[in-house]
């Protein structure tokens, strides 16, 4: 078989065939679990863009309210200290008594500069041109006062107390005037600025709450579209279901039908007296016992599928030589290969290693290989079984791999992925009328990975099939899942 | 004759009497330190002779180079520095200063009595207020609020330096 062509699949994986009762649509169940992931990442996205939209509405505010509160209290101070250095240069005029008005003049000196730091203050934080004017202005007009202010507490101090009145009427009245104008429009500046600030956290607070909605939204929309999606697969997957059981039922029925058919006939036969001599009695004997067996093993490989389905399967596991399994599984189809006129040939390398497994369980699996091959191997009539050794496709463990092949119609490229799925019927079968349930292959596949190996299957339309079953060369039986050690027990 | 002989010997012997004493019997000089005059820090005057700051402590020079009126400015009554300035600057006791400026005010030749303030502190203060004020203190009360001047050139612990006051006693 020309390797290049054909198609490869490996049925190894356990989550490849769904159980029964289970979504069976392997890409839906992968597409809801995308989805899902795209939808726990798109909230984490949003999660994390809202908590930051959060963080920068509740920094702006906060930095808003520490501007509001320094630069009222810095309005505050800075009104006080001035008004607190012009009241104490006037309460040194209150009195004659030099001492107390040394104090009033330190007074009013330790305000004055108060006020000139924080003039200086606010004009190293100005950055708007109208800030820095003011501010300027402000400096200016203070420092002015402050020169007509020393005269005055020299006049006072030195006992001119009528000088110092004049002095501080004509000249320090105007200029403290201006400079009570200057702080009112500092003032005025400020309150404009609060009230930009106050919009701006005010728009950057609706900005925010319509993200907020609009992420909700989002939310909301990208959730109701994955339900939709999920419950669309569901449904599907549950359609899928029930038409597959439908057609197995059907298919069963079918099966059943027959061989139930010929049992009838022949019960009517030998009632009504139309067989009577013995040799014809014979006859009919055979086809009973025949028709029989066909429906027993119809209804054990029902049974089989569903322990192997339900993992209510029991094995028995033992050192076994590959030999062994390969003959058991000929012995028990031997008679339908040379009825159907196949040709078998075998290929076994010598001094293979043992193997731990179920003998039933493995000769179970060939022989539903093997079965496949003479359904579906009508062309070419041959069949050759190869056991070889081989090194797994992990590289560390070795491998015992027992291939069947057949020269028949091969498997479409469409059909490949469904093969193992239980009660699948490839069309192209099913319109050649090769009757069957859609059981042999997974249930042939279900006791590969029961025994801890697995299943692959390389084909070529036109030119043929190999299934090929894998199983690791293993020292103990404790690896395997539900395996256990013991005597014999039914699968 | 006899007697008027006596009386001469008597006043050579008593004279003489301090040179032969012994020194442990002179009583402890006290340690002294310079007084400063100082003036405000715009004011321009640097250097002032002895005799200029006589005039001005007696009220007799009114003005500043600069036009500003000289405003005194002393500690009162009974403080060592009022008395050292009135000792060594003014030549006179409490009473005649009082009576002078008294008749200055009275006459018109003093535009404003001197300021009486009861601490250095209060004197340094002031002479930092005031920019023509002018007054004293010990070289431990001065900082660089005020002008330290210099009289006859002469600094504040210089040995020719002319104002000098007893030490400040510990407290």
């Amino acid at each position: 078989m020309r390797q290049a062509k054909q198609q490869t699949v490996q049925a190894g994986a356990a989550s490849f065939v769904p159980r029964v009762g289970t979504s069976p649509g392997t890409l839906s169940r992968y597409s809801s679990a995308l989805l899902l992931l795209g939808v726990v990442i798109l909230e984490a996205a949003v999660v994390q863009f809202v908590i930051r939209d959060v963080h920068s509405a509740n920094t702006e505010v906060q930095r808003m309210y520490a501007w509001s509160v320094l630069g009222l209290r810095r309005i505050g101070s800075l009104q006080y200290d001035a008004q607190e250095t012009r009241r104490s240069t006037l309460y040194a005029l209150t009195t004659n008594n030099s001492n107390l008005q040394l104090e009033y003049a330190d007074q009013t000196r330790e305000a004055d500069k108060r006020v000139t730091e924080a003039i200086a203050e606010y004009l190293q934080e100005a950055r708007m041109p109208r800030e820095i004017e003011v501010g300027k202005r402000l400096q200016q007009d203070w420092l002015a006062y402050l020169r007509v202010r020393d005269e005055v507490l020299a006049s006072i101090l030195e006992g001119s107390t009528k000088e110092a009145v004049a002095l501080d009427l004509s000249q320090g009245v105007r200029l403290f005037d201006r400079v009570r104008e200057d702080l009112e429009e500092t003032q005025r500046l400020y309150d404009e600025q609060a009230s930009q600030r106050l919009a701006n956290v005010a728009a950057l607070a609706r900005r925010s709450v319509i993200r907020l909605f609009g992420v909700l939204f989002c939310t909301v929309f990208s959730v109701s579209v994955f339900v939709w999606v999920l419950q669309r697969n569901k449904m599907s997957s549950t359609l899928q279901l029930a038409k597959m059981q439908m057609d197995f039922v059907a298919s069963v029925s079918h099966e059943l039908r027959t061989p139930l058919a010929v049992l009838c006939s022949a019960a009517d036969n030998i009632a009504d007296g139309v067989v009577q001599k013995k040799e014809q009695l014979t006859k009919y004997s055979a086809v009973i016992r025949n028709q029989s067996h066909q429906i027993n093993g119809l209804v054990s490989q029902v049974i089989l599928f569903a322990s192997t389905q339900n993992g209510k399967g029991r094995y028995v596991l033992r050192s076994l030589a590959v030999t062994e399994i390969i003959e058991s599984a000929i012995s028990s189809t031997a008679e339908l290969i040379q009825r159907a006129g196949f040709v078998l040939e075998q290929h076994i390398t010598p001094a293979l290693p043992r193997v731990m497994g179920d003998p039933s369980a493995l000769s179970q699996c060939l022989q539903n290989l093997l079965i496949n091959a003479l359904k579906y191997g009508d062309r070419g009539r041959w069949i050759s079984i190869r056991a070889s050794l081989a090194e797994g496709r992990d590289h560390r463990h070795r491998e015992i791999r027992i291939s069947v092949q057949d020269r028949g119609t091969g498997i479409d490229r469409a059909d490949l992925p469904h093969i193992f799925e239980p009660f699948y019927r490839c069309p192209a079968a099913v319109a050649s009328q090769i009757h069957g349930t859609g059981l042999g292959l997974p249930i042939a596949k279900s006791l590969a990975e029961a025994m801890g190996g697995k299943l692959s299957v390389a084909t070529e339309v036109g030119v043929g099939s190999v299934f090929t079953l894998h199983l690791p060369v293993r020292k103990a039986s404790a690896e395997l899942p539900g395996l256990q050690e013991g005597p014999p027990a039914r699968v | 004759m006899i007697c008027r002989t006596a009386t001469v010997l008597l006043i050579l012997a008593a004279s003489a009497l301090p040179l032969w004493a012994p020194q442990a019997r002179e009583a402890p000089r006290p340690k002294q330190e310079s007084l400063a005059i100082v003036v405000n820090q715009s004011n321009p005057i640097n250097d002032l002779a002895f005799s200029e700051l006589r005039a001005v402590f007696l009220g007799e020079r009114r003005h500043w180079p600069n036009g500003r009126r000289i405003t005194l400015v002393m500690m009162e009554p009974g403080q060592p520095e009022r008395d050292a300035m009135l000792r060594e600057v003014c030549k006179m006791g409490e009473p005649d200063l009082r009576r002078r400026l008294l008749q200055g005010l009275l006459t018109g030749e003093i535009l404003v009595s001197p300021k009486t303030l009861a601490t250095p502190v209060g004197v340094r203060k002031f002479v930092f207020n005031v920019p023509g004020a002018i007054g004293y203190l010990r070289p431990a009360d001065v900082d660089g609020s005020v002008k330290v001047l210099r009289i006859d050139g002469h600094l504040p612990g210089d040995a020719e330096y002319q104002l000098w006051i007893p030490e400040r006693a510990a407290p």
